[in-house]
């Protein structure tokens, strides 16, 4: 008598309790969206509201209310920011800055890590242990030192006085070191047997061994690269020769009152990186959370 | 034959090395080393140079300016635990298989790879007299006037620690999510079959797996707290009055702009000990808790 209800209560209950799991999980399911789209919306929106501004010439950024969505769209901003701006020059400017710092980085992390990873020597923990402190202590003076440094090797205004400085850090030799340290020694000892030079040893057989290590460094350093406006400001005199975030701070203060321009310029400047990091996402994001592991 | 490898490899080993060695040697060791007796004189672009002892040191002491920039640097810190424990709760909620999470994760880094001009820009109108953030505020009836929150000086400094804290959440919440991903998936398996609630699940895997990555965001955050630069440099250029002047801006215009550098290599040094002093004490404290990163 007791059993078939009891039966159906159980049963009920089963179905109850699988309704509710599902609501749970849709609910949980919006609320984790809806936290998702507000977070967006806060890190994306000034990106967002400059793009409308630079789409509408003329629009006073600091009328009240102030504009934020496009009431009309125009690209004048933009052409004439690039005709008056000469933006080729200055991506042009950013290029050799960046293409230099890369390469220069790349050939001394690489060289500088090898040896640390792979080969005997006396004195190979000094030099390790040299290079960790300088990680730990930190030269707050640095740029001045680095100035005069510069300045002595007659290398201010030059690009090269630009990418000097940065041309190698203690960073990237640990990330190729540990990059190094996973390729096994078989490799270069069959090169040895085989009668290779070290030079031939590393190049033709550790470098394309180390790529994904390449692609972090590059990576990071291009972001780095084009980023930067502090240290192109101080070492060079001719503001002709600024890469294009420096020029930005330059074009601000220049044009202050042209709203437009400066949104367009703006938009112009972060739009290379923005698009580079969307393409190499992956790689990106493996090579910082590995700088961690490291 | 051992013996005979380790000596051949030496040659190889420092030709190698030679170069990166150089550029480390003269940009990253040489600055710690020369700024020391740099400190001891009055070396500047104007005048003769002479040996002035602790001059520098006991004027350091004295002066209002600097002792007001220390104390912003200090205050600065303030934003490390805000933005931890905001990027650990980002990255718990970008953990998921959600369809869409990898464009909301892209959405949130792009802060990090923008300059700091552009971002500062950007920031710089939204957060103007007739500006967007006031005009919101306003509507939604949070404040009841306009603030001009860069150009009012109880509020200056922490409108910058706000846009740190929003152009560094990306970033950490990076490194947590690889942290989080890296935390073994049967660890919560076998704590479900156990019973445990999320809440407990959360306390007991998540916190403790997670630790090593708090310490070393922290840390590398701290660091970067203290010796914050960029976002006054390129927004308030330390006012209004003293308001925002960090230590590493007031080092930077006493050594770029007025070129004074036996006294900002005496400024850098001090906060170097700073810097230093408070990285040991954060390393003590997490022995204390017995839990070793690497």
């Amino acid at each position: 008598m007791n059993q078939p209800s009891m039966g159906r209560s159980v049963q009920s209950l089963e179905r109850e309790s699988r309704r509710s799991r599902r609501l749970r999980r849709i609910v949980t399911l919006s609320v984790g969206y809806v936290l998702l789209l507000l977070l967006a919306l806060f890190m994306m929106g000034p990106f967002l509201w400059l793009l409308s501004v630079s789409l509408m010439p003329g629009k006073n950024v600091f009328a009240f209310p102030p504009p934020i969505f496009p009431t009309f769209v125009k690209l004048t901003n933009y052409t004439e920011v690039w005709g008056f701006i000469n933006f080729p020059k200055y991506i042009g400017n950013t290029l050799i800055i960046t293409a230099l710092g890369l390469a220069l980085n790349l050939a001394l992390s690489l060289t500088t890590a090898y040896p640390l990873a792979k080969m005997r020597f006396k004195g190979r923990s000094l030099v390790f242990a040299i290079l960790v402190s300088t990680m730990i202590i930190p030269s707050s003076t640095a740029l001045v030192v680095h100035y005069l440094t510069i300045g002595w090797f007659g290398l201010i205004g030059s690009y090269i006085g630009v990418v000097l400085p940065s041309a190698v850090s203690v960073f990237n030799i640990f990330l190729m070191r540990q990059t190094f340290m996973g390729v096994p020694d078989d490799i270069r000892d069959s090169g040895k047997i085989d009668g290779a030079s070290e030079v031939r040893i590393f190049l033709r057989l550790m470098v394309p061994m180390v790529k994904p290590g390449i692609a972090v460094i590059l990576l990071l350093e291009f972001m780095a690269y084009w980023n930067n406006f502090l240290w192109p400001i101080v070492v060079l005199d001719d503001p002709g020769k600024y890469p294009l975030a420096a020029a930005l701070t330059y074009l601000n203060g220049q044009f202050a009152y042209n709203f437009g321009w400066i949104a367009a310029g703006t938009i112009l400047s972060v739009l290379p990186i923005i698009l580079v990091f969307l393409f190499t996402q992956r790689y990106y994001m493996e090579g910082i959370s590995g700088a961690v592991k490291g | 034959m051992r013996r005979r490898t380790l000596a051949s490899d030496a040659l190889p080993a420092w030709s190698f090395m030679a170069p990166g060695l150089l550029v480390i040697g003269v940009f990253v060791l040489f600055p710690i080393l020369y700024s020391i007796p740099l400190a001891l004189t009055n070396y500047s672009v104007l005048g003769e140079t002479d040996f002035v002892g602790l001059d520098n040191f006991v004027k350091a002491f004295k002066d209002d300016s600097f002792i007001a920039s220390l104390r912003n640097s200090m205050t600065y810190v303030i934003v490390v635990p805000v933005l931890q424990l905001l990027s650990i709760l980002m990255a718990i909620l970008v953990n998921s298989r959600i369809p869409g999470i990898k464009a909301f994760r892209a959405a949130y880094y792009i802060p990090v790879v923008t300059s700091m001009v552009a971002v500062a820009l950007m920031w710089n109108w939204l957060l103007s007299q007739n500006g967007l953030v006031n005009y919101i505020l306003l509507e939604l009836g949070i404040i009841h006037e306009k603030i001009g929150w860069l150009s009012t000086s109880s509020t200056a400094l922490y409108v910058l620690m706000f846009i740190t804290l929003w152009k560094g959440l990306g970033y950490y919440m990076m490194l947590y999510l690889a942290g989080l991903q890296a935390i073994p998936a049967d660890l919560y398996e076998a704590a479900i079959v156990d019973g445990a609630s999320a809440a407990q699940r959360v306390r007991h895997i998540t916190i403790p797996l997670l630790r090593p990555y708090v310490f070393f965001c922290s840390l590398i955050s701290l660091m970067g707290a203290i010796r914050v630069f960029d976002e006054m440099f390129v927004l308030t250029n330390g006012g209004p009055g003293n308001a925002t002047l960090t230590s590493s801006l007031y080092i930077y215009q006493e050594g770029i702009t007025k070129l004074n550098y036996g006294y900002a290599s005496a400024l850098g040094l001090i906060v170097s000990v700073i810097v230093g002093v408070v990285s040991i004490v954060v390393f003590r404290v997490n022995q204390k808790g017995g839990v070793n990163p690497y």
